[in-house]
């Protein structure tokens, strides 16, 4: 990958107390750009994503080697901070968890835990936030509202909100279209494509046609090694590797 | 669903086997027609075009549908990104011996001019490009195909020394003048059944490879 990296990996393993869930890791995500993780389940594709905001701290027994970067400083440095970590590199989940509040505070919950406490500014915020996440018109008129009245393909917009008013680095996404129909998906795609402007999205998704439409690199993984990780067009079209060529052309997994 | 979806393929390359070997029998019993002065084979040359024609666009159908339905990737996209080409090439060559027989029926009640120059020789050597390009798509295997650039370019000779030698006799001999007109457009129709053998084997290599080339 010749653009510039945001986030390195270098060799990263890590084991869930005995079994070894990722082997040898090394990877480059460029910056600006919409990486896809692929790979038949358990593969190892979501804890390699949550290693690169340290999610994993948060389960017993994780033991991790390796070196992961984020702009080039260690993630596990003892001086990192965690919580300025996760606010760089944001997370949207498989299903979408807003909280039980208002739609205006899930988007301004974030800025407020960081000190934002103007009335205007946070007002700003929200407005900017939901117009990135593409649902401000859907829900400017309601902002009071209970997030759980939405619908889920909005709920998942307004985590992508929620995420996006802390004004990360990174946006980690995890399978985030998998509990939606297809136009919320469609939807949910189309916003990663203009994300990709100001963020670096990573995205895991089962979907390798969604991997295909959305990503501009792609890496397969296989039994927690990265087998092989290139431009989504070369992987989809021509795959070096010959596991790849038959993950994707459903021969197995 | 993946074993749904290979068998359908497996089917697909099959049938597009067959139909390729049509357009090449179609392009040898044209030439043998000429040669042999053989009407009745010429027209029923001539009778099989509305088949070939039918395949060529259930063939594609297929194509399509696998792809609508199964939104192929990698060498799967590949196999069928290369047998569209195979359908169009085929219908092309069963088409140029169509042509031919159209012409063998025309003049086959005139002796041959210099025993119809190099046109069998020609013939022989398009049809063996065309059946080494099917082998290739049959058998997922480029070696046969590897000299084609060197054996087109001996095509291309044959249908210029075709071309200067019938000039010669039209000169001698203005009656020679409809047949040998008909030689330089035989010549011309396989130069460009040889071209789609290229096509094919380009197809090919790209559907084994993933790589693009270019035969000239």
């Amino acid at each position: 990958m010749s653009e510039s990296a945001i986030i390195t990996t270098n060799n990263v393993n890590l084991w869930y107390k005995e079994k070894q869930a990722l082997e040898s890791v090394s990877i480059k995500i460029p910056k600006n750009k919409v990486t896809a993780l692929i790979g038949p389940s358990g593969c190892g594709k979501s804890t390699l994503l949550r290693c690169f905001n340290r999610l994993n701290d948060l389960i017993d027994h994780v033991r991790i080697t390796g070196e992961i970067t984020l702009d080039e400083e260690n993630v596990h440095s003892p001086g990192t901070d965690v919580v300025m970590l996760r606010k760089k590199v944001g997370m949207v989940f498989q299903k979408p968890n807003p909280f039980p509040k208002s739609i205006y505070e899930n988007v301004a919950y974030g800025p407020r835990v960081h000190g934002v406490k103007g009335k205007t500014e946070l007002d700003q915020i929200v407005e900017q936030s939901l117009q990135h996440a593409a649902i401000w018109d859907e829900v400017k008129d309601r902002l009071n509202d209970s997030a759980l009245g939405l619908s889920g393909g909005q709920q998942q917009r307004l985590c992508i909100a929620r995420t996006l008013a802390v004004e990360p680095e990174v946006i980690l996404m995890d399978e985030p279209c998998s509990a939606l129909d297809p136009i919320a998906t469609a939807k949910i795609e189309n916003l990663i494509e203009m994300l990709k402007k100001d963020y670096t999205v990573i995205i895991v998704t089962h979907n390798m046609q969604q991997a295909a439409r959305v990503s501009d690199y792609t890496g397969f993984m296989y039994l927690g090694r990265l087998i092989e990780c290139g431009k989504t067009i070369q992987i989809f079209e021509h795959p070096k590797e010959e596991l790849t060529e038959n993950y994707i052309t459903g021969r197995f997994g | 669903m993946a074993e749904k979806f290979h068998t359908e393929l497996k089917n697909l390359k099959t049938e597009t086997l067959e139909m390729a070997h049509l357009g090449r029998f179609m392009l040898r019993s044209a030439v043998d027609a000429l040669i042999r002065q053989d009407k009745e084979l010429a027209v029923s040359v001539v009778a099989r075009k509305e088949e070939i024609r039918a395949m060529e666009i259930r063939l594609e159908e297929h194509c399509y549908q696998l792809i609508a339905l199964y939104q192929p990737m990698a060498k799967d996209m590949r196999v069928i990104a290369c047998t569209l080409k195979v359908i169009t090439a085929s219908l092309r060559i069963g088409r140029y011996g169509k042509v031919i027989a159209n012409i063998a029926k025309k003049i086959s009640d005139q002796p041959h001019i210099a025993n119809l120059m190099s046109i069998p020789h020609m013939a022989d050597l398009v049809i063996e490009m065309i059946d080494d390009s099917i082998k290739a798509y049959e058998s997922d295997n480029i070696e046969g195909i590897s000299e084609f650039s060197a054996r087109d370019d001996t095509i291309d000779a044959l249908r210029q020394s075709i071309f200067r030698e019938a000039i010669t006799y039209m000169m001698e001999d203005p009656k020679s003048i409809t047949r040998c007109t008909y030689y330089i457009l035989v010549a011309r129709y396989l130069e460009r059944s040889a071209d789609h053998a290229c096509i094919i084997a380009e197809n090919v290599y790209y559907m084994e490879t993933g790589e693009r080339i270019e035969i000239k």
